[in-house]
């Protein structure tokens, strides 16, 4: 059978499917007001500690904190001079946050001098985003029994489909690399530095309002490029998985969305988890890196 | 198509509902929760900074300069192996010639020795051709001198038989020289020279 051939066999297997359930179970709509799609991201305190409660969100930031340094440091200490797999893919990411990403963006001195910070970024970014992919026990709300243990249900959540985690990052972020500016051309140097080259006389006075509030609105569009990324994979995942189906009732859907959440699924975890860290830190080194440049 | 068009209308209803179940904190910062972050993200990025990055960084730039090593080690033990075949060719082309110079002196000395040989062998048979020649014609001329006198006195014996007087000398040697000559003796000596 050729190619074309499976996948038109595929497809009307699909269709065919579809129909049978539709027949058998009909196509009716009850629609269904108790499930809350957004609750899967409420954070309820699980140890009270007034604001500082633990939460769910702060389990994952930590499980990811901990993976980060475990991993790292773990296949730090096992590096050999004949690279295995495993530590072949690591050599690989560590060469890009360095030499891509770093000193791609800015000199060596301050490549040496920031790139903990852009790798740890990057790394922490990319392992919170990755544990969001895998369910974890974190729904107190919904609880099943096992052997007489109220075990929490399975669920998909990640650290950085919350606002503040990006945030608290972005801030950092965008502190270090005002801080450094105005570190290399004084803060009126630098203030004048956010005005481009060639712009002279009455505009740019306009110009530097336009550059100032565009510096200051970089603190929302890179922690709300994640946060907004990761939430939307992670609904349209919910939604594709069964709360489509749950919502409106109608059980035929969970044919066509299922086969649809396994391959938005796979595109999260395959490019996008991977894909906004990655900009997220390119981004922090080319702040950074312009922060101090001479020319803008 | 229906469906798609009361989703908004759903999640509409949804968020209408009761206050713990809108949406808004969803994109609501709690301070907590960065605190939290930014003490995790701290803490990561020291021991990262700390025992981490360095030991990858060491093992990748020990690498790399292994490989920088191992090339230029590479690249000399090829130009060594290079002007030490160079070297040799040389040398066997020196060897080839001075074989070949050998070779044809050898070739040369021999002919030499061989046409020296020859001679000498052609030259030595000669002298004992020559040699053979002279003793059988000596041979030959002691044979002729006995056979004369022989002859010789024969001839005088039956001359005195026949003339019953006793010869004298005169006459018997005008008698032989006259009986001798008519007898070809080079005949004999030439033959039985040969």
């Amino acid at each position: 059978m050729s190619t074309r051939a499976k996948v038109f066999t595929g497809l009307a297997i699909y269709v065919v499917l579809i129909v049978a359930v539709a027949v058998i179970f009909g196509w009716t709509r009850d629609d269904n007001k108790a499930f809350q799609p957004q609750n899967e991201f409420k954070l309820d305190d699980w140890i009270s500690l007034g604001v500082f409660s633990i939460n769910k969100a702060v389990m994952y930031v930590v499980i990811a904190g901990a993976l980060t340094v475990g991993t790292m440091v773990w296949i730090a200490n096992r590096m050999q001079a004949r690279p295995n797999r495993v530590q072949t893919l690591v050599e690989l990411l560590y060469s890009l946050m360095r030499d891509n990403i770093t000193r791609g963006n800015m000199d060596d001195k301050m490549a040496a001098k920031w790139f903990p910070f852009i790798g740890t970024i990057f790394l922490f970014i990319w392992f919170s985003n990755m544990i969001g992919y895998i369910p974890l026990p974190t729904n107190t709300h919904e609880k099943f029994d096992l052997f007489g243990m109220q075990i929490p249900s399975f669920a998909l959540y990640a650290a950085t489909a919350n606002l503040s985690i990006p945030l608290v990052l972005a801030l950092v972020v965008w502190i270090s690399y005002n801080v450094e500016g105005i570190r290399a051309k004084g803060v009126v140097g630098y203030l004048k530095s956010l005005i481009p080259q060639g712009v002279h006389g009455p505009m740019a006075g306009f110009i530097f309002v336009l550059e100032f509030f565009s510096n200051v609105m970089r603190l929302m569009s890179l922690s709300v490029r994640l946060f907004a990324n990761i939430l939307a994979g992670h609904l349209i995942i919910l939604f594709m998985g069964g709360a489509l189906v749950v919502l409106l009732g109608i059980e035929a859907l969970g044919v066509i969305t299922l086969p649809m959440g396994v391959v938005l699924f796979l595109f999260e975890v395959g490019l996008v988890a991977t894909l906004q860290a990655f900009i997220f830190a390119t981004l922090t080194a080319i702040y950074l890196g312009t922060a101090v440049a001479e020319e803008h | 198509m229906s469906v798609i068009a009361t989703i908004p209308t759903i999640l509409a209803s949804a968020d209408s509902g009761s206050e713990d179940s809108g949406g808004s904190f969803l994109v609501q910062p709690g301070i907590g929760l960065m605190v939290w972050t930014l003490l995790v993200f701290a803490i990561a990025m020291f021991l990262l900074g700390k025992f981490a990055f360095p030991k990858i960084a060491e093992a990748l730039d020990e690498r790399q300069r292994k490989i920088t090593e191992s090339i230029d080690a590479a690249e000399r033990g090829r130009k060594e192996a290079e002007e030490l075949a160079a070297e040799y060719r040389e040398q066997l082309q020196k060897a080839r010639a001075e074989s070949e110079e050998i070779i044809s002196r050898a070739r040369r000395s021999a002919d030499l020795h061989e046409s020296e040989s020859k001679d000498a062998a052609k030259k030595q048979r000669e002298e004992i051709l020559d040699q053979a020649k002279r003793d059988s014609e000596a041979e030959a001329r002691r044979v002729v001198g006995e056979l004369r006198s022989d002859v010789a006195s024969l001839i005088v014996d039956a001359t005195a038989k026949v003339t019953r007087k006793t010869l004298t000398a005169d006459e018997q040697n005008r008698l032989l020289d006259d009986a001798l000559g008519e007898i070809d003796f080079s005949k004999l000596s030439t033959e039985g020279g040969r």
